[in-house]
């Protein structure tokens, strides 16, 4: 068989046509609420469909992250690099201004750092250090900020709590702050009315300087979460803790309390009144979407609604930890669930064929299935035919009212 | 439709630009209820950018000749 050399110019023409074809692909989406720029598609409107998320082309599978807040983002690279874009009103993006960007744009405050880990609540930001700093901007209003105030920050500062303290993690509810230290233990600050940051004195309707959460039995906090008021944590056993506003039921709880023992949980999402949980494979909804709620979540599967977690009579707690009642959510078949996220009011899935499911709350368009319709089971989510065929995986994040998603590169996770 | 949900008047930010207090819509916009509709007994609380609304829980007797509330100023503190 004849094979041909190539000629030199011909070789640097392929080579620049495949570098064409690379810039031509889209490797980062975004659709839903956009209204103040969190889309960072460069524009200021609502977008029904998944619209190319303009990350510059040197972040291209180095993208390891995104934390979505009420109507900005964070996005964090895999070398510690940070970039923020969305509604700047109270100086959550960190720029120093309180401007609205359409575009994911560097935080060059704290580009000294490596960054490991990064949260947005509905007007706040943090940033944390591999050396275990924990820097904060936005709002303070309700003391999220742990500064000791509730001023407002546009550039980032470093939480004085923790100097001498390792943060490992951080999660952000609408108006409360969670940290996981290296030690084990869970801080919260911020808004303390519904028992979201543990146990507080009566009338205390926040703490701005961070306060440890206690309540958890012995055991070794792998990851926390946060959103609306509501505040949970997973152990490396896989056991789930949750605290603050009811998912279930009226009556809130200032004290991390364990649900679903009989679940080994490996991944959780919280929206503002569902939360989904991840278990062997099997994706459950907890609560329910609230905008439904005279229209009960009817699922097309019929799968029996499963108490997992038997009344016991020395329970004097509510409903929503030791009643509650898990409903699966009906899956693809042949795929498995890799990856889960929750707005607001909608959620999010990713298989191991890095197939993108929606559904929920679908007003603004979060869903990405082109129209503003609600549904009550998971829809594929068309990305076009612009996506890198060698995109082996996918990570979906949400923010209140919009959806994320970006390919990651084969080396990173 | 029913309220989305329901907030206590506490729990709502006065905002002086909108000239109405406000609290978190779910699409990423505000719940807002002006103190002329709290002053009239209004208890829905609307959001400009989508179809949710809020029941706002609140004393009617507090607004009935409610003035504007003084926003707490958040300054910058002084560094010595």
């Amino acid at each position: 068989m004849e094979k041909a050399t190539i000629p030199a110019a011909a070789a640097a023409a392929a080579a620049a046509k495949e570098e064409q074809e690379e810039e031509d692909t889209v490797w980062a989406w975004s659709w839903g609420a956009g209204t103040d720029g969190q889309l960072g598609n460069g524009g200021f409107q609502d977008h029904h469909l998944p619209q190319p998320l303009l990350f510059p082309p040197r972040c291209r599978g180095r993208v390891s992250f995104v934390a979505g807040g009420g109507a900005h983002a964070i996005a964090l690279t895999s070398d510690g690099e940070v970039f923020t874009w969305g509604r700047g009103t109270h100086g959550q993006l960190g720029h120093g201004d309180v401007e609205n960007i359409p575009h994911p744009k560097f935080v060059k405050f704290i580009e000294n750092y490596t960054i490991t880990c990064v949260s947005a609540g509905w007007n706040h930001s943090g940033f944390a250090t591999d050396s275990g700093q924990l820097f904060m901007c936005g709002d303070g209003s309700f003391g999220q900020l742990g500064a000791g105030d509730n001023h407002p920050r546009n550039l980032p500062f470093e939480v004085a709590h923790f100097t001498t303290k390792h943060v490992e993690k951080l999660a952000f509810g609408m108006r409360h702050s969670l940290v996981l230290l290296k030690d084990n233990s869970v801080y919260g600050f911020g808004s303390a009315r519904r028992g979201q940051i543990g146990r507080c004195a009566r009338n205390q309707r926040f703490y701005n300087v961070p306060r440890l959460i206690d309540g958890f039995p012995n055991c070794n906090i792998e990851n926390i979460y946060a959103n609306g008021d509501h505040s949970a944590a997973l152990d490396e056993s896989g056991q789930l803790y949750i605290w603050g506003r009811a998912l279930i039921g009226e009556h809130d709880d200032d004290q991390p309390r364990p649900v679903f023992p009989s679940l080994s949980i490996s991944q959780m999402a919280l929206g503002w009144h569902h939360a989904l949980v991840l278990s062997a494979g099997k994706l459950y909804t907890i609560g329910a979407y609230r905008h439904q709620k005279l229209d009960p979540l009817v699922l097309p599967s019929a799968d029996p609604v499963q108490q997992l977690n038997p009344p016991t009579t020395n329970h004097n707690h509510d409903e929503s930890s030791s009643l509650s009642t898990l409903v699966k959510v009906p899956c693809v078949d042949g795929e498995q669930v890799v990856h889960i996220a929750a707005g607001t009011e909608h959620s999010a899935l990713v298989t191991d064929k890095a197939t993108v499911f929606t559904w929920g709350w679908g007003e603004h368009g979060q869903l990405g299935l082109g129209d503003t319709c609600d549904k009550v089971a998971p829809q594929k989510v068309n990305l076009g035919n612009k996506r890198p065929c060698s995109s082996a995986s996918c990570n979906v994040y949400c923010g209140s009212g919009f959806t994320v998603v970006v390919n990651f590169g084969s080396a990173a996770n | 439709m029913s309220a989305y949900d329901e907030v206590e008047i506490e729990d709502m930010e006065w905002n002086a630009e909108l000239g109405a207090y406000t609290y978190p819509c779910p699409c990423g916009d505000l719940f807002q209820i002006t103190l002329a509709d709290l002053r009239l007994g209004e208890e829905i609380a609307r959001c400009p950018s989508c179809s949710l609304f809020l029941t706002v829980v609140y004393n009617a007797e507090d607004f009935a000749d409610a003035k504007e509330p003084q926003k707490p100023s958040p300054r910058p503190v002084a560094v010595a």
